[in-house]
C-alpha cells in the first residue's frame, strides 16, 4: 500500500555497510582462504567420514548459491530447492537416457538449471519481499508436481530412478575417494567464482540493490537485468549442487525438489551469517551437523530447530560468522589503540 | 457437474475461513504469518480430543476446540508476532516458520504422527431434483456465507471493526488519534486464528488428519490472499470461492493437478498484477 514503509525498515536494519564493502580483495589472502577452507574440510574427514563430508560440501555449495540471492541481493527465496532438483533431474535423466559421460551430465545439469532460471527469472525477479518468496514457492511446488505426476513416464514419479555413471578416463565416480576430491574441487571453484563475483563492481551493485533499489535505479542502472543475472547465477550454482548430489547418491527422487526442505537452506544461511560466503560455509556445515547428529541424541529435533531459529531471529542476527568477525574487529581495534603505528590494521 | 460445483463451494468456504485471518494479519501488521495454519491444525486435534470425551456431540466439541485455540493464539501473538512489528519481511517469515516447526512437533509429541479418520457428523443427505447432496457440505457453505455477512457487519458497525478497517488504510493516522492500534491488532490476530481453527474443525470430517495438514493448506491460503489482494476482505471472499472452484473442476478431470492449478493461477495473477511489498 504505502510504498515508503518497507524501504524504511530495510534501510534501518542495514545502516552499517556490509563488512565486505570495506575490505579490499587481496590476492595472497585469497590463496590462504582456499588453503584454510580445504584444510577445514580435510580435518573434518577423519572425525566424520568421507562420504558424509562429501555430503556436507555439496550442501555448502547449495547454501552459497542461496546466499548469493538472499545474503547479497536481499531476496529471500522459499523455493530454491527447485534448482537443486532441476540440476539433479536434468543430469540424472541425461545419464539414464542419453549417455553416461559424467562431464557432459554435469554440464547438462547446470544448463538445465540455467535455462529454467533464465525463463522463470523473467517473471520472478519483478517482485520483491514476500511476493518473491511466495512466487518462488509456487514455482517450486509446480516443479515438484511436474516430476511427480505428468512426467511420471520418464521420472518414475515418487520412486525415483538410479543413476549409473560410466567412468570417463580418470573420472571414476564409483570411487568414493575420487568423488570426495572432485566435490572439494567444485566447492573451491564455486567459492572462487562467487568471491570474484561478489567483490567485483557487479557484486557491490547487487548489494546496493539490497540496500535501496530505488536509489540504484536513480543512478541509471538497469536493476532488473542485474537482479535477473543474479537469479540465473544462483540457479546455475544450485543446479551444480543438484548434479553433484545426483552423482553422489547415484539416485534421483522427488525429495531433491521437496518444498519443505527449503527451510534447511534458509536456516543454514542464517545460522552462519547471511551475506557472507564464509558464513554460508560455516552455516552449511553447522546445519548438516545438527540435522545429521542431533536426531540421534535429541528425539524432538524439529522443536530444537524451531527454538534455535527463534533465537537467531531475535538475538543472534549476525550468525556464527558475523560474531566471529565482530570479535576479530574488536581485537584489531584493541591492538590499534595499544600501538598506534599499526594503524593500517584499523583502516582495513 | 452439480456435485463438482458443490465440492468447489465447500473447498472455497474452508479456504475463506482460513485465509481471512491471514489477509487481516498481513493487511494490518504486515507480517506474513507462516504460523497461521498451526492454529488450524491445533483446532482439529482439539476436536479429536473433545470428541473422545463427548461421544458424538460434534458441535459441542467443535466449539470447545475453537475456544481452546484462542489462548494459544494469544500466546503466539504476545511473544512472537508482537516483537516482529516493523521488522523486515524475511525475519518475520522465518520466526513464524519456527513457530510452526515447534507447534507441529508438539502435536506429534502429544498425538503421534499417524493420521486419524473422522466421519461425517451429520450423515444425512439432502434430496433436490432427484439428486442427493451431503447435508454437511451444504451446511459448510451456508456457514461461510453467514460468516461473510457477519464479518461485514463487524467491520462496518462495531467500533473495533471500524478501527481495524481504518488501520488497514493508514496505521499511523489511527495511531495519531490516540488509539492503541496494537491492542486491536492482537484482537484481529486472535479472531483470524479462531476462524482458521473453525475452518479446520469443519474441514476435518471430509479430509484426513495428520500433523502436517496445515502446511499444504497454508500454501493454498497464501494463493487465495495473493489473488484476492492482501488485506482486502471482499477480494479474499471472492478469490477463495473462485480458487475452490478451480480446484474442484481440475480435480474432476485431473485429480493430481488440483493444488498445482491454484499455484498456476496465482503465478498468472502475480505476473499481471505484481504486488509491491
Amino acid at each position: 500500500m504505502d510504498k515508503g514503509k518497507p524501504l524504511q525498515t530495510r534501510s534501518d536494519k542495514f545502516r552499517e555497510p556490509p563488512a565486505g564493502l570495506m575490505s579490499t580483495p587481496m590476492k595472497e589472502r585469497r590463496m590462504t582462504d582456499f588453503l584454510v577452507i580445504a584444510a577445514c574440510f580435510l580435518l573434518l574427514t577423519p572425525i566424520l567420514s568421507a562420504h558424509r563430508v562429501t555430503d556436507f560440501m555439496i550442501f555448502c555449495i547449495f547454501v552459497m548459491s542461496f546466499d548469493l540471492m538472499y545474503g547479497y541481493m536481499g531476496r529471500l527465496s522459499f523455493g530454491h530447492m527447485l534448482f537443486l532438483g532441476t540440476g539433479a533431474y536434468c543430469s540424472g535423466l541425461f545419464i539414464k537416457y542419453v549417455s553416461g559421460n559424467p562431464i557432459l551430465a554435469i554440464f547438462v545439469g547446470i544448463l538445465g538449471a540455467c535455462a529454467l532460471g533464465m525463463l522463470i527469472g523473467l517473471i520472478i525477479v519483478r517482485t520483491t519481499g514476500a511476493c518473491f518468496s511466495l512466487i518462488n514457492l509456487a514455482f517450486n511446488q509446480i516443479g515438484f508436481f511436474l516430476v511427480l505426476s505428468p512426467l511420471r513416464g520418464i521420472t518414475r514419479g515418487e520412486d525415483g530412478f538410479g543413476v549409473r555413471v560410466s567412468s570417463f578416463s580418470f573420472l571414476n565416480f564409483a570411487n568414493p575417494t575420487f568423488k570426495y576430491w572432485f566435490v572439494l574441487l567444485c566447492l573451491l571453484l564455486v567459492f572462487y567464482l562467487l568471491k570474484r563475483v561478489t567483490t567485483s563492481p557487479y557484486g557491490i551493485l547487487i548489494r546496493s540493490i539490497k540496500e535501496d533499489e530505488t536509489r540504484v535505479k536513480f543512478l541509471g542502472y538497469n536493476t532488473f537485468f542485474y537482479k535477473w543475472l543474479t537469479f540465473v547465477l544462483a540457479g546455475c550454482v544450485g543446479g551444480l549442487a543438484g548434479t553433484l548430489s545426483a552423482l553422489n547418491y547415484n539416485f534421483v527422487n522427488p525429495n531433491s525438489m521437496d518444498v519443505h526442505s527449503n527451510v534447511g537452506v534458509v536456516f543454514a544461511s542464517l545460522i552462519g551469517g547471511a551475506g557472507n560466503l564464509y558464513g554460508a560455509l560455516v552455516g552449511g556445515v553447522a546445519y548438516m551437523l545438527i540435522s545429521n547428529f542431533l536426531p540421534i541424541y535429541i528425539h524432538r529435533w524439529e522443536m530444537f530447530l524451531g527454538f534455535s531459529l527463534l533465537i537467531i531471529v531475535f538475538k543472534f542476527r549476525k550468525g556464527i560468522w558475523g560474531n566471529i568477525q565482530g570479535i576479530w574487529e574488536y581485537i584489531q581495534k584493541r591492538k590499534g589503540v595499544g600501538r598506534p603505528e599499526e594503524g593500517e590494521a584499523v583502516k582495513r | 457437474m452439480i456435485y463438482t460445483i458443490l465440492y468447489g463451494f465447500t473447498i472455497g468456504a474452508i479456504l475463506y475461513f482460513i485465509s481471512i485471518g491471514l489477509s487481516l494479519t498481513f493487511g494490518t501488521i504486515r507480517v506474513i504469518n507462516f504460523a497461521h495454519t498451526l492454529t488450524y491444525t491445533i483446532g482439529v486435534y482439539m476436536l479429536l480430543t473433545f470428541i473422545g470425551y463427548y461421544k458424538g456431540f460434534f458441535f459441542i466439541s467443535g466449539s470447545l476446540a475453537v475456544l481452546v485455540v484462542i489462548p494459544i493464539s494469544y500466546v503466539i501473538e504476545r511473544f512472537i508476532i508482537r516483537r516482529l512489528y516493523g521488522e523486515s519481511l524475511d525475519y518475520t517469515f522465518i520466526a513464524t516458520f519456527a513457530v510452526t516447526l515447534i507447534g507441529v512437533d508438539t502435536i506429534k509429541w502429544i498425538w503421534g504422527v499417524s493420521p486419524y479418520p473422522l466421519s461425517d457428523p451429520i450423515g444425512a443427505y439432502l434430496a433436490v431434483w432427484g439428486m442427493t447432496f451431503p447435508l454437511y457440505r451444504v451446511f459448510i457453505v451456508l456457514i461461510a456465507i453467514l460468516l461473510f455477512f457477519a464479518l461485514d457487519l463487524f467491520f462496518k458497525k462495531t467500533i473495533v471493526g471500524k478501527i481495524v478497517v481504518a488501520a488497514l488504510e493508514d496505521k499511523d493516522g489511527v495511531r495519531c488519534l490516540g488509539i492503541n492500534v496494537d491492542k486491536y491488532f492482537s484482537i484481529v490476530f486472535i479472531l483470524g486464528s479462531a476462524l482458521a481453527a473453525l475452518g479446520g474443525v469443519l474441514y476435518a470430517p471430509i479430509s484426513s488428519i495428520h500433523p502436517y495438514m496445515g502446511l499444504s493448506v497454508l500454501l493454498l491460503s497464501f494463493a487465495v490472499v495473493i489473488v484476492g489482494g492482501m488485506g482486502n476482505l471482499k477480494g479474499t471472499f471472492v478469490s477463495a470461492f473462485a480458487l475452490g472452484m478451480v480446484m474442484a473442476i481440475t480435480a474432476r478431470y485431473w485429480s493430481q493437478g488440483a493444488e498445482t492449478m491454484v499455484f498456476i493461477v496465482m503465478a498468472i495473477v502475480l505476473i499481471f498484477k505484481p504486488i509491491d511489498i
